[in-house]
C-alpha cells in the first residue's frame, strides 16, 4: 500500500527480506496509534500528520540545511514528539472526554497539516536521503536506507517494550491503560501518562516519516495510507495491544508483499483493508483482545 | 417514633425524622474521636445532577480509629468514601490533617497517605499480583520489599500466587489484592469501601483477621459497609446512613442495644 518496496523477484530470501523491513515499518507507524488508543482512548486521526511532519522536518534539516540524514532523522523524532506533546496539552486534553469531538478535530488537523505542508512545498515528492547505496543479503539487494529503516524501527519497537516492561513510568502507562481509576487509586497522573504517550507516538511517527519518506520520498499526503494501514493493523492485533500490534503489522506486511510479488502489485492497497473487514467479522476483538496495552 | 418497618422503602419517607432523632438516639458526641483528627468531614453535600447523595454530614475520624459507615445500597456509603478520598466534587468542608480535600488531586492525596480501596476494586487486571502490589508504592516513600514482606505477611495467599494475572484469580484473593495494593501506599488513613461483598464466608475471615492486623499496625481506618455484623466487630465507632444524611452514630456496643438498628440491621 505504501509503494515502498522495489519491484520482487520470485526468490524466497528476497521476499522475507522485504517482508521483515515493510513490516518492521508498519509496527513503528502502529505503535504509536495504538498507544494513544489503548491509554487515553482517543482515536487519533492526525496520526498521519506527525508522519508527513517528520518527513518534511526531515526534508528541510537534511536537504535544505544540509546538515546530512542523520541529522534530519533526529530533528524529526524530537520535534514531532514535542509538536505532538503540544498538541495534547493545547488541545486534546481539554475534548478527551468528548471521542466524536476528538475525531473531528484531529481530522481537521490531519487535513490542515496536508493543505499547509501542499502549500509550502508543493505537490511534487521531494527526496529524503538517509544514506545512498546497496547491500546484498542473502541473494537480494537492499538498499542501504532500507537497512537503516529496518534497524532503527526494530530498535524504537525493543525500547518501546523494554519501557513499558521494565521502567516505572512504562509500568503506570500499561496501569492507565488498564484501568484509570485504578491509576490514580495508586496516585497515577493519567494526564501525565497522556502526554508521555502522546509525544512518545509522535516522535514515533516521526520517526516512521523519515523512513518513509527515504524511501519512496516524502509528499503531503504520505501519512494517509499509514494511517488507513494502522487501523488495520490494530484492529487485527487487538486495539491498544502493543504485542497485537507488532504481530499485525507482519501479517499485513506479509500479505501485502505476496500480493505484490505473486498476484498483483495494482491490488497492494486493497490487502490491509480486506484484512480489516475479515478480522471485524471473524474475531471483532483482534488477536490479543481489545482496549488494554499487553506487552 | 416507628421503627418497625425496616428496610429502604419505609426509610425514605424517616430519614428526615430520623436525623432529627438521631442526638436522641446515641449518646455519643457527634463528632467524638479517640486522638488527633486525621478527617474531618462538617456540613458536607454531594450531588449527581439533581439528586443529591449525600447531604449535611458531619464526620470525624481520629488518629488510630476505626470508624465504619453503614447502611443499605444507596445510602451513600461509597459517595461519601469517593468525595473523601478526592474523587467526587462537594459543598461543605472536607479535611484530611487539617487540608481541605478538594482543589487537591488524589495524586497528592495518596502521597500525602489518604489511600482508597475501591469497592470495584479496580486492579490492574492485565498484569501479576507483584506488579499490582509494586504499583501501589507508586507515590510512597517506602521500601517497596519491607512493604511487599508486609502485604504478603497478611495475606500470604497473595505470596503463592505473585505471576498470576489480577483478572484470574477469585474474588476473595481478588479483595486481597486491593487490600494489599491499597497497604503498599503506606496508608494514614485507609479508605476501605465494601471489602466483604460477595465473599464467601471463609474469605471473609481471612479478610477479617487481616483487617485486625491492619488495625493492630496503627492505620486509621474508615470502613464503608453493608455487613453490619462485620462492621460492628472491628469498629470503634458506627456511622449509619441512610438515603444520603447521618441516622445514627455511636460505638458498636451503643448501637447493638438501638432498637432500629437491631430490627432493621441485625434480624432482630
Amino acid at each position: 500500500m505504501l509503494g515502498t518496496v522495489a519491484p520482487l523477484q520470485a526468490n524466497l530470501s528476497t521476499v522475507l527480506v522485504q517482508i521483515v523491513i515493510l513490516s518492521s515499518l508498519y509496527a513503528l507507524v502502529a505503535l504509536g496509534f495504538t498507544l494513544i488508543f489503548g491509554v487515553g482512548g482517543v482515536l487519533n486521526l492526525a496520526h498521519g500528520a506527525n508522519i508527513t511532519i517528520g518527513a518534511f522536518v526531515a526534508f528541510v534539516v537534511s536537504s535544505q540545511m544540509g546538515y546530512g540524514g542523520f541529522v534530519g532523522l533526529a530533528a524529526a523524532f524530537v520535534l514531532t514528539g514535542l509538536l505532538s506533546g503540544a498538541y495534547y496539552l493545547g488541545l486534546i486534553k481539554r475534548i478527551q472526554d468528548e471521542p466524536i469531538m476528538v475525531m473531528i478535530i484531529t481530522l481537521v488537523t490531519a487535513v490542515a497539516v496536508e493543505e499547509v505542508i501542499r502549500f509550502v512545498y508543493g505537490s511534487q515528492p521531494k527526496v529524503l536521503t538517509l544514506l545512498s547505496g546497496r547491500v546484498n543479503i542473502g541473494g537480494s539487494t537492499v538498499t542501504f536506507t532500507q537497512l537503516v529503516a529496518f534497524a532503527l524501527s526494530a530498535l524504537l519497537i525493543v525500547g518501546m517494550f523494554a519501557f513499558v516492561n521494565y521502567t516505572r513510568q512504562g509500568k503506570a502507562l500499561l496501569a492507565t491503560s488498564m484501568s484509570h481509576k485504578g491509576a490514580a487509586l495508586v496516585g497515577i497522573e493519567a494526564n501525565r501518562i497522556n502526554l508521555l504517550v502522546w509525544v512518545g507516538a509522535g516522535a514515533l511517527a516521526g520517526a516512521a516519516g523519515v523512513f518513509l519518506g527515504s524511501i519512496q520520498g516524502a509528499s503531503w499526503a504520505m501519512g494517509r495510507a499509514p494511517l488507513v494501514l494502522s487501523f488495520s493493523i490494530v484492529v487485527l492485533g487487538g486495539i491498544g495491544s502493543i504485542r497485537g500490534s507488532v504481530l499485525g503489522a507482519f501479517v499485513v506486511g506479509t500479505l501485502e508483499i505476496l500480493t505484490v510479488q505473486y498476484v498483483d502489485s495494482s491490488l497492494t492497497g486493497l490487502t490491509p483493508l480486506l484484512v480489516l473487514v475479515a478480522v471485524l467479522l471473524l474475531r471483532p476483538e483482534g488477536l490479543f483482545g481489545r482496549e488494554l496495552v499487553e506487552a | 417514633m416507628d421503627w418497625s418497618i425496616p428496610g429502604m422503602i419505609a426509610m425514605a419517607g424517616t430519614a428526615d425524622e430520623a436525623a432529627a432523632d438521631e442526638t436522641e438516639a446515641s449518646s455519643a458526641d457527634a463528632t467524638t474521636t479517640t486522638g488527633d483528627g486525621i478527617l474531618t468531614v462538617e456540613d458536607c453535600a454531594v450531588s449527581y445532577g439533581k439528586v443529591t447523595a449525600l447531604r449535611g454530614i458531619d464526620l470525624t475520624v481520629g488518629e488510630g480509629e476505626f470508624v465504619a459507615v453503614i447502611g443499605p445500597n444507596g445510602a451513600g456509603k461509597s459517595t461519601l468514601c469517593n468525595t473523601v478520598s478526592g474523587f467526587r466534587d462537594y459543598t461543605g468542608s472536607v479535611q484530611y490533617h487539617g487540608t481541605e480535600v478538594g482543589g487537591q488531586s488524589p495524586r497528592d492525596l495518596v502521597q500525602r497517605g489518604l489511600v482508597h480501596c475501591t469497592e470495584s476494586r479496580d486492579l490492574f487486571g492485565y498484569m501479576s499480583v507483584e506488579d499490582n502490589l509494586t504499583l501501589g508504592a507508586y507515590r510512597a516513600n517506602t521500601n517497596t520489599k519491607e512493604r511487599l514482606r508486609f502485604v504478603y505477611d497478611l495475606f500470604p495467599a497473595l505470596e503463592d500466587r505473585t505471576s498470576q494475572l489480577a483478572r484470574t484469580m477469585s474474588g476473595g484473593e481478588q479483595q486481597m489484592l486491593a487490600i494489599g495494593r491499597a497497604l503498599m501506599g503506606d496508608p494514614d488513613l485507609l479508605v476501605l469501601d465494601e471489602p466483604t461483598l460477595g465473599l464467601a464466608p471463609v474469605i471473609l475471615d481471612d479478610i477479617s483477621e487481616g483487617i485486625e492486623q491492619i488495625r493492630e499496625e496503627g492505620v486509621t481506618i474508615l470502613l464503608a459497609e453493608q455487613n453490619v455484623t462485620f462492621a460492628l466487630r472491628h469498629a470503634d465507632r458506627i456511622v449509619l446512613l441512610e438515603n444520603g444524611e447521618v441516622v445514627r452514630r455511636g460505638s458498636p456496643e451503643e448501637l447493638r442495644e438501638d432498637d432500629y438498628i437491631r430490627e432493621s440491621y441485625l434480624g432482630g
